[in-house]
């Protein structure tokens, strides 16, 4: 068992990772050719994740339903929305044009959603009035930005303070800028690492269970 | 005591009683606007959101220069020119995105590019096709010749590398069931090589940043973008070193391209309630601080 749950993946991953780091670096017909062909696959395998990531959802609804855990009733309409979607989207055959599966799309679903981004937009108002106070000199630098920002990037603001806008863009290019690219690189290297320690067999993690 | 030194106690003494009475009442006002109740600032927001919409001002919108650049390099791409625009964007970002679709779709046409339109997000498939298809029809451009939609690509950045090696094996049909080699747009586009520029209506991840890391570095098109507002912020590195060439951010980006097009849209019109909003929100923000201060002072003036 060992050998399918543990060094099987982790060859794969150390095979793979370590052709794909090469191909990159070698603008050859064959190289490409290979490349070509992986990301076909690829894709491949991603619609079966799909399946998968629907397997995992029904399945962790289905366990609230059998338990009756607290909300379990919002599983039971996730359970509906989805059979009634799917049902839908087959009767249409995928079809969106004049077709049931369309009109729950757009009078449904992009609804739902819009709404529920729009809600955002309440609540955020709400949180920075309980949560964006003065109470240290990094608060302050914070709050202090953060209205020179919100007030240069609006029309009114520039009308009222021409020199707004020009402040804000500053702020985005020179301030911002440095903070994100800091945040950048040391993302960048934390994926380099993990993808190594992944490669070479450290990282484990992701074949879930115990290491033994 | 005389009269005077009794009247002055008394005096004294009233001041002590008023004072504490008004810390009191003072410290009690600021400790009930600091916890105010949040649907009160939910109908602000409502309301200082439908004024302007309703009674619009119109006040003056500048144009950056990272939207400009945007401009100006679809002004002087050669008319017949084939585009990539990836709608990486759904439903929930429509209000802020959707503008900016139609302003840069708008001026695409307009200036007699072609349109490869694709989406990297399954749950903006339609939405996307309906928008391209709309502003496609209203500019009288005809599909598969000016234009075409290949639908959803699954798998993310790999999606991307599938195009930049094979776009037709990466959509076999397009997104009505055409076979892509068979559709006259698509002639002569093997690959991400094949195309000068992409832009993407980015609204998180697979989007603008993606296209960037998989696709431009390694294909060597030029790369735009349009983002939500609130991710914009994280594009600032990549726009100063001239790895996007230009961004459109939030209805703010939007409305400043239809300034350009001098074609105001739905960006435009939100301006004002943009702007309104803003503003509500620095109000509460000031004067939650103020009553913060307030209640601190008084509270230990009172100890």
């Amino acid at each position: 068992m060992t050998f399918w749950k543990q060094t099987l993946p982790v060859a794969l991953s150390f095979l793979v990772g370590l052709t794909f780091i090469l191909q990159y670096y070698i603008p050859h017909p064959v190289s490409e050719a290979v490349l070509s062909e992986a990301s076909v696959w690829n894709q491949i395998i991603y619609g079966f994740a799909i399946i998968l990531g629907v397997g995992s959802l029904l399945q962790v609804h289905y366990v609230k339903v059998k338990r009756q855990e607290a909300g379990w009733g919002y599983s039971g309409v996730m359970f509906l929305s989805m059979l009634i979607m799917l049902g839908a989207g087959l009767w249409s055959e995928g079809k969106a044009e004049g077709t049931p599966f369309g009109w729950l799309y757009t009078y449904v679903f992009v609804a739902l959603q819009s709404t529920m981004f729009s809600l955002l937009a309440f609540f955020i108002a709400s949180a920075a009035y309980r949560a964006f106070r003065a109470r240290s000199l990094e608060a302050t630098v914070l709050l202090l930005t953060a209205i020179i920002v919100m007030a240069g990037r609006v029309p009114l603001g520039e009308y009222l303070l021409a020199s707004l806008g020009p402040v804000s863009d500053w702020i985005m290019n020179v301030p911002n800028t440095a903070a994100q690219r800091a945040i950048l690189i040391g993302v960048s290297l934390g994926g380099i690492a993990t993808s190594i320690k992944i490669i070479f067999g450290i990282e484990r993690a992701y074949l879930g269970g115990s290491e033994d | 005591m005389g009269t005077q030194g009794r009247l002055s106690v008394a005096g004294n003494a009233f001041y002590s009683v008023l004072s504490t009475h008004y810390s009191f009442v003072m410290q009690h006002f600021a400790e009930r606007i600091l916890s105010l109740d949040r649907r009160f600032i939910f109908v602000l927001i409502g309301v200082v959101t439908l004024l302007p919409l309703l009674y619009p001002v119109g006040f003056p919108i500048r144009i950056s220069p990272e939207v400009q650049r945007v401009y100006d390099y679809i002004e002087q791409l050669p008319v017949g020119s084939t585009i990539l625009v990836s709608f990486d964007y759904d439903p929930g970002s429509k209000a802020e995105i959707q503008p900016m679709t139609i302003a840069l779709l708008n001026h695409v046409f307009g200036r007699k590019l072609k349109v490869i339109g694709l989406t990297l997000w399954d749950t903006g498939t339609s939405m996307a096709e309906s928008v391209l298809a709309q502003v496609a029809q209203e500019l009288g451009q005809i599909q598969g010749q000016d234009y075409v939609y290949l639908g959803y690509a699954p798998g993310e950045a790999n999606a991307i590398l599938s195009m930049g090696q094979d776009v037709y094996a990466a959509f076999p049909t397009d997104y009505y069931g055409t076979p892509t080699p068979t559709i006259p747009i698509m002639q002569g586009v093997r690959s991400l090589r094949d195309i000068p520029y992409v832009f993407s209506l980015s609204s998180g991840f697979p989007g603008l940043d993606t296209w960037y890391v998989y696709g431009k570095e390694k294909y060597g098109f030029e790369l735009g973008g349009g983002s939500v507002a609130v991710s914009v912020p994280k594009y600032y590195p990549l726009l100063n070193t001239g790895q996007i060439h230009g961004l459109l951010g939030g209805l703010r980006g939007a409305a400043e391209y239809e300034t350009l097009l001098q074609r105001p849209g739905k960006a435009t019109a939100g301006m004002d309630a943009q702007s309104a909003t803003h503003f509500l929100i620095i109000v509460l923000i000031v004067g939650c601080n103020i009553f913060y201060f307030l209640s601190g002072q008084l509270r230990r003036r009172s100890a």
